[in-house]
């Protein structure tokens, strides 16, 4: 066994020999960033280590260890480096190393590079259709009384008369526990509160009391959490994360393949942790106790779905790509180790197919394009692209793996919304602006950034039509647009050609899915009248970047709507309304979805769109 | 410059309107099928490979070329029709079982078909079973070629080499694997004869087989 110190975190694990350093990372809690699934391509898991031998101590905490001095020449490292061709080499690193190549075979300090205070711009808000407030949870006050000689109904029986006086409600659910309780409570008082929703009760309280909502949207890269008011609906707290699963990939594709290597259960267990710790924290922050919920609404793409409730997504990866279960489901909350009332109910979205999930079917109750008259085209660009397309007479859903490229993934410089990505750029009269989130020296490009980059380096004529760039800097193949010495990190800010590829090929996808989408409905980029974009990048991208970049028809740009978190929206609903809530599976089984890697066109219509249009 | 020499920037610069142009051009001055395809068609895809080789160019631009290459080849086919029948061997290719992605593997299969080889493809999500027997239904096929984009579809591809292997004790042909999922090291562990990181190397190493 080796010793593994990590020194910003003030934690120590012992892990056997041969173990990587990103396998200590997730073993010590860390919940560490890998967005390849630690396979040695992405680089962006890099560490410093030091040999604590040379420093003799192995007590925490050791602000006094500066790594980089420690690491110093020709001294032989206790961690070896895995040879793969595919990669670059680690000397290119300096003294960092790849935390998924590096094995310990010593006790070692690792300094995870990262910084604690970090803030992520997760997007919570979105844009609310206005709903009439009516949850499927209700409250009730209800009389116990002693029953006349000679009355053969049970205590249950006389209990449950009393919620479907005024609620047409077919049946409730006989609970023995609670039936049980029902003599006792008669003893204490005659006036009970029953909270109840249709077909259950759920508890029996001598004061109504505090009644709360949660409300989870669960993306690839990002969970969002809402703490909802029964009493009117109204949010109480907002809180979000990045999803802890990152560690054992970006993309679904990975967790999946991790899931069926190593099981199911890690994952779930993974992505449940992290909602209970948000529920404890958005309680605290709404001074409520996390036993005063009872209802949780879930949604998110088929496979964070699948993982979240612990259902193999076997058959979501192998073709033809179908989920395990689509219905909306309602759960038992404690059946999913949520730490909520015991009696709560977890409500899950249904799905709309494999690649379009309870998250778009989320999108689509939030906005509800099958009430209108106008062609809409949602878009919900997040590690997956997700599309609508229609109105009120036929909706299609197509699905692309486009995002990876705007998250950060396979760009060497790329990265999420944190402090100090560049988010957006200006090219004017030769003249290059850039700005970054929160003001801070620029470290790296997120998505939005990204694609204005790529606009501005077309309109400047430095990548012609076939995407080739040709920056007319020291070296052409690549444009700096923050030189080192500008930097956050001393590195620079650059775009590669093999970057501008990447953008090619996301944007690609999802031109084609647009494409196809229209073809299908017999439509053109006319007919559209709003674009409405959700997620984060919608709400940062600007639309003439992306309509420059020909992500969608250029026409569109000026019909782009941002709607915020949608997919959290959508959830929300799904926990004021009961009509809503049973609307959805309607949505998602009337939207058709076309699998666009079975159409013979897309590969034509991908190819098509890989080009961009010469500069206007 | 000759209409060959035009053909084949027009295939770099990825114009498939342009080529099937000068293709039609070529074919109207009675150029050979064969000679359109070897110092037009498949020495752009070489020059290509060779770009990407050295990151001159990246997988959008090689697609693009592709798509050209595609066009012509069906211009030539309508204009000549011995020209399916010279080949210099059979290659089988497809996508494993459970998975739908075939872009990869068509440019593969276009590359085999550039450096003059007959290619059966046999589309996407492919069993073991197809594999056995497009293999049996084709005895004179040389090379077998499985692509794989999902890191999930392997357990197949491992599974499809088995197969082919065990009905096949002779080694009368080869297994080749390739695709997003597929390492070197994975390809050596799975037991394939050869793997190759791009389209172009593929059809390279494919030539050596058959000498």
């Amino acid at each position: 066994m080796c010793k593994v110190a990590f020194i910003r975190e003030g934690t120590i694990v012992s892990v056997p020999e041969g173990m990587t350093v990103l396998e200590a990372e997730i073993r010590a809690g860390l919940k560490p960033d890998a967005p390849c699934g630690g396979t040695g391509k992405c680089g962006k898991c890099l560490v410093r280590i030091a040999d604590m031998v040379s420093h003799g101590d192995t007590t925490l905490p050791c602000e006094d260890i500066d790594t980089t001095k420690s690491a110093h020449k020709n001294k032989v490292l206790p961690y070896e480096i895995r040879d793969s061709e595919k990669t670059i080499a680690a000397e290119a690193y300096g003294n960092s190393v790849r935390a998924c190549q590096t094995k310990v075979t010593a006790d070692i300090y690792v300094d995870t590079l990262s910084s604690l205070t970090k803030e992520y711009a997760i997007l919570t808000e979105g844009y609310l259709r206005p709903v009439t407030y009516h949850p499927g949870l209700s409250v009730h006050k209800i009389q116990l009384e002693k029953p006349e000689t000679g009355d053969k109904r049970s205590d249950w029986y006389r209990m449950t008369e009393q919620l479907t006086q005024d609620e047409p409600f077919e049946q409730i659910y006989p609970d023995p526990a609670l039936a049980s309780s029902l003599y006792d409570r008669r003893a204490e008082s005659a006036e009970w509160y029953a909270i109840h929703t249709d077909g259950r009760v759920l508890d029996l309280r001598r004061e109504p009391g505090r009644i709360c909502f949660a409300a989870f949207d669960i993306g690839t890269t990002t969970v969002a959490g809402y703490l909802l008011d029964a009493k009117d609906g109204r949010t109480l707290a907002v809180e979000s994360r990045l999803n802890p699963q990152v560690q054992y990939g970006a993309d679904v594709i990975m967790r999946a393949n991790y899931a069926l290597e190593h099981g199911t259960e890690i994952l779930s267990m993974c992505i449940r942790e992290a909602v209970n710790e948000m529920l404890q924290i958005l309680a605290k922050k709404a001074s409520v106790c996390t036993e005063d919920i009872f209802q949780v609404s879930v949604v998110g793409n088929t496979c964070m779905h699948h993982l979240f409730l612990g259902i193999s997504p076997a058959s979501l990866v192998h073709a033809p790509y179908t989920p395990a279960i689509n219905a909306r489901l309602t759960l038992c909350a404690a059946d999913y180790g949520l730490c909520v009332h015991s009696n709560a109910q977890l409500l899950m979205l249904p799905v709309i197919a494999g690649y379009v999930g309870a998250d778009t079917c989320a999108c689509l109750m939030a906005t509800r394009p099958d009430q209108e008259d106008n062609i809409t085209l949602l878009l919900d660009i997040g590690t997956n692209g997700e599309m609508v397309l229609g109105n009120r007479k036929r909706l299609v859903a197509c699905s692309t793996a486009a995002g990876p490229a705007f998250e950060g993934a396979k760009i060497t410089c790329g990265m999420r919304g944190v402090a100090g990505a560049v988010d957006h750029v200006f090219y004017e009269k030769g003249n290059w602006r850039y700005t970054t989130i929160g003001d801070e020296p620029a470290v790296g490009l997120c998505g939005s950034g990204l694609i204005d980059l790529v606009a501005c380096l077309l309109r400047a004529g430095l990548i012609d039509e076939n995407g080739r760039l040709e920056s007319g800097q020291a070296d052409s193949h690549t444009f700096v647009l923050v030189p080192p010495e500008d930097s956050g990190n001393g590195q620079g800010v650059y775009l590669t050609r093999k970057d501008v590829g990447e953008v090619q090929l996301a944007k690609a996808a999802i031109a084609a899915g647009i494409q196809l989408l229209m073809e299908e409905l017999q439509i053109t980029e006319d007919d559209i009248t709003e674009v409405r974009v959700a997620g984060a990048f919608g709400n940062y991208m600007n639309p003439a970047s992306v309509g420059e970049i020909g992500m969608f028809p250029h026409s569109l740009a000026g019909r782009v709507r941002s709607i915020g978190n949608a997919a959290g929206e959508g959830a929300k609903l799904a926990l004021l309304s009961l009509e809503e809530l049973k609307m959805s599976e309607t949505l998602a089984r009337s939207t058709d979805f076309i699998e666009l890697a079975a159409l013979p066109e897309f590969q034509d219509c991908f190819v098509e769109q890989l080009g961009f249009e010469e500069a206007l | 410059m000759t209409v060959l020499e035009e053909l084949r920037q027009s295939i770099e610069a990825g114009h498939p309107k342009e080529t099937e142009k000068l293709v039609s051009v070529a074919l109207e001055q009675q150029v050979d099928s064969m000679r359109i395809v070897e110092e037009a068609m498949m020495s752009a895809m070489r020059t290509m490979g060779e770009r990407y080789k050295e990151q001159e160019a990246d997988i959008p631009s090689i697609l693009a070329a592709a798509r050209c290459v595609r066009s012509g080849f069906t211009l030539i086919e309508k204009n000549d029709a011995s020209f399916e029948e010279q080949n210099i061997g059979t290659v089988i290719v497809g996508t494993v079982e459970g998975d739908l992605h075939d872009i990869g593997k068509n440019l593969v299969a276009l590359m085999f078909r550039s450096a003059g080889f007959k290619v059966i493809d046999l589309g996407v999500d492919i069993s073991e079973k197809q594999f056995l027997k497009a293999v049996r239904e084709n005895p004179d096929v040389q090379i077998v070629c499985i692509s794989s984009l999902l890191s999930t579809s392997l357990p197949e591809m491992e599974q499809v080499i088995k197969v082919l292997r065990r009905n096949d004790p002779e080694k009368k042909y080869k297994i080749m694997v390739g695709g997003g999922a597929v390492t070197k090291q994975l390809a050596e562990d799975m037991g394939a004869d050869a793997y190759t990181e791009n389209c172009v190397e593929a059809a390279e190493v494919a030539k050596t087989f058959i000498v």
